[in-house]
């Protein structure tokens, strides 16, 4: 979608964007659409709290940091671009029936009798304390709230990377206006609906698996199996505020993605893993067990 | 009790939500947006400075669009999370002479331990009317529970059981206060007849309301909405978790879990009288608090009399030590 800069008139391109800003005179232009079937208009915005340079020290300190298996080249990258995009996302909650099953594992104590027999052939005996586990049968029902269930909307940034830099402080939730979202892209939500609610799904049934490990009586549990009705589901479109960086590190290489919260500032990128220092450090290992070896046998 | 501000309940969880919210606070379903004129086809626009005319973008430390060359902020909607304020009253009942002669019965009547003059040579410092922060909670809570008990139990001293059942807060003071400690609190809580509350303007503008004309000290919540709904949603689980306690079978038990779905939550910020006397009894200071409209109810503490103190600590190591001589007397 092409549209006439208002201020001097260049041509600004909107593909897979509503925010974009002039070539030429560098005027932030916002994109207002008309409702349309199939395609989501964002309710809510988390606007972003850090600016370019901050964004910037960020990037840089996790460049920076020493990584034992990480490729060195890594510290030394240079950050080809670095934009603050608003990254469209759904905002899933609902009301969780759960039922459920479980071994529920009781501690109980019980006196030990053993006997040893030293090195003259004298045979003694000792009583110690052991703790061993009861195992009980348990089912039942768990219900509550799944909130703050976040995940993208985006042809771009996939739920994984979202995930690793979440949380979001979702009370700073404002109502979208165009002027929030001036002055930065703000991407068009581009996965199919129907898959990011499958996709809110698994996460809130992650949620409540979390949930229901810590909802367990006893001293420990296993074979929890579950299953959750999801009543009430309620899925908004949010854009949520990330900075998103490449960094080349090698010519030969494709630059390093890495992405920062724009809210928290919580930052994630896929440090690739240099093979020679793995291997340097297993030849290290194995070299250093050898000689313990050959030292100890000598010794004898 | 009356739904707070003038907005449509939750579809979901029917607690009313409040100006501003979003989402709702109980259960996160997101609020019926503002009805906006859809724009009819699809324009692309520049948002201008109101001062200059020049192009603007938001500006994260402005928190605003904010225009680059005049540095003019453009006013937006601003997330809400205000500083909680009371809204309703429970007037005094207890005038402050009846304040001072309780104080007065309830130092005469602090045991034998009390030092026997404390009624009379007590001289009361200050004698100040507080109203008490504190969230007043009605909601219908739907619990499930998980606990360890001594029933059914086989090698081991505990069983795991689990069960469901549905309660109902109503009236449940949750307190705010940081003038009171949570112990005085939780002892005043129980006895307010929250039936007499009346707006807290009331108080403000002049008008007399059920109650007498006594202009107490407001204490401040000092807690922002998002905490607060936070502080309340954790009473609601401590309440599900001791009204629990009876549905567990068994004489003993241990690892009590719940968890809850609340409906209908309606959460009143209320200022509760009281009290606050500070007294002096052979110059050291001591605290008492006195319920503001049952002045029976007293919390605070008084001086022991550490000459009885003695005496009895004397006196029960000499009957230790006459019973030891009796009996090492027989057996010999």
């Amino acid at each position: 979608m092409q549209f006439a800069c208002e201020q001097c008139g260049a041509s600004v391109d909107f593909a897979g964007v509503s925010t974009a800003s002039c070539p030429y005179c560098a005027s932030p232009s916002v994109v207002e659409r008309a409702p349309a079937p199939g395609r989501a208009l964002p309710s809510f915005v988390l606007a972003f709290t850090s600016d370019e340079a901050r964004a910037r020290t960020t990037l840089g300190s996790f460049l920076g940091r020493r990584r034992w298996f990480s490729d060195g080249a890594i510290t030394r990258a240079q950050v080809s671009a670095l934009r603050g995009v608003y990254v469209p996302a759904y905002l899933y909650s609902a009301v969780a029936r759960t039922t459920y099953s479980a071994s529920i594992g009781e501690h109980y104590e019980e006196t030990e009798e053993t006997t040893s027999t030293d090195s003259e052939g004298k045979t003694s005996r000792s009583t110690r304390t052991v703790t061993r586990t009861e195992h009980c049968p348990l089912a039942g029902l768990h219900v509550g709230y799944v909130t703050d269930v976040v995940v993208s909307g985006s042809a771009g940034l996939g739920d994984n990377e979202l995930q690793r830099v979440e949380p979001f402080d979702l009370r700073q939730l404002r109502r979208h206006a165009p002027a929030i979202i001036s002055g930065w892209i703000a991407e068009d939500f581009a996965r199919d609906q129907a898959a990011c609610l499958e996709r809110s799904r698994t996460e809130a049934m992650d949620s409540i698996g979390a949930r229901l490990r810590r909802f367990m009586p006893g001293d420990s549990h296993s074979d929890l199996t579950w299953s959750t009705r999801l009543e009430w589901e309620a899925m908004e479109p949010i854009l949520v505020p990330m900075w998103i960086a490449a960094a080349r590190y090698h010519e030969d290489k494709p630059p390093l993605r890495v992405v920062i919260n724009g809210q928290t500032g919580a930052v994630h990128g896929e440090i690739p893993i240099s093979w020679l220092r793995v291997v340097l450090a297993v030849l290290l290992v194995a070299g250093l067990g050898v000689a313990i070896y050959v030292l100890t046998r000598h010794g004898r | 009790m009356s739904a707070v501000g003038a907005l449509a309940p939750c579809g979901r969880c029917a607690s009313p939500l409040e100006p501003g919210d979003l989402r709702c606070a109980v259960c996160a379903l997101p609020a019926p947006p503002i009805a906006t004129a859809a724009a009819a086809v699809d324009h692309a626009r520049v948002l201008r400075c109101r001062e200059c005319n020049a192009a603007i973008a938001f500006s994260p430390a402005a928190q605003a669009p904010r225009c680059a060359f005049c540095g003019s902020v453009m006013e937006v909607e601003q997330p809400v999370d205000p500083v909680e304020e009371a809204r309703i009253r429970v007037p005094f009942a207890v005038a402050r002479e009846e304040a001072s002669a309780a104080l007065r019965t309830w130092l005469a009547s602090r045991g034998w331990f009390a030092p026997r003059a404390l009624a009379d040579e007590a001289v009361l410092d200050s004698l100040a009317p507080l109203y008490w922060a504190a969230w007043i909670v009605d909601a219908q809570v739907a619990v499930t529970w998980t606990a360890d008990s001594s029933a059914g139990s086989g090698r081991s001293a505990w069983a795991p059981h689990a069960g469901q059942f549905q309660t109902q807060c109503a009236n449940l003071v949750i307190p705010a206060s940081r003038g009171l400690t949570t112990s005085e609190c939780s002892q005043l809580a129980g006895s307010y007849d929250l039936a007499r509350a009346v707006p807290l303007e009331a108080a403000r503008d002049g008008v007399a309301g059920e109650g007498s004309p006594i202009e107490g000290v407001i204490e401040s919540f000092d807690a922002q909405r998002s905490a607060a709904r936070a502080l309340v949603h954790d009473a609601i689980e401590c309440l599900a978790a001791i009204r629990a306690e009876p549905y567990i079978p068994g004489s003993r038990f241990r690892n009590v879990h719940v968890s809850c779905l609340v409906d209908a939550q309606v959460t009143e910020r209320a200022a509760l009288p009281a009290w606050v006397m500070a007294y002096r009894y052979r110059d050291k200071a001591y605290r008492a608090v006195i319920h503001g409209q049952r002045a029976g109810v007293v919390i605070g503490k008084a001086p022991l009399d550490a000459t009885k103190i003695v005496f009895l600590i004397l006196g029960g190591c000499a009957i230790v030590a006459i019973i030891a001589i009796l009996w090492l007397t027989r057996h010999r």
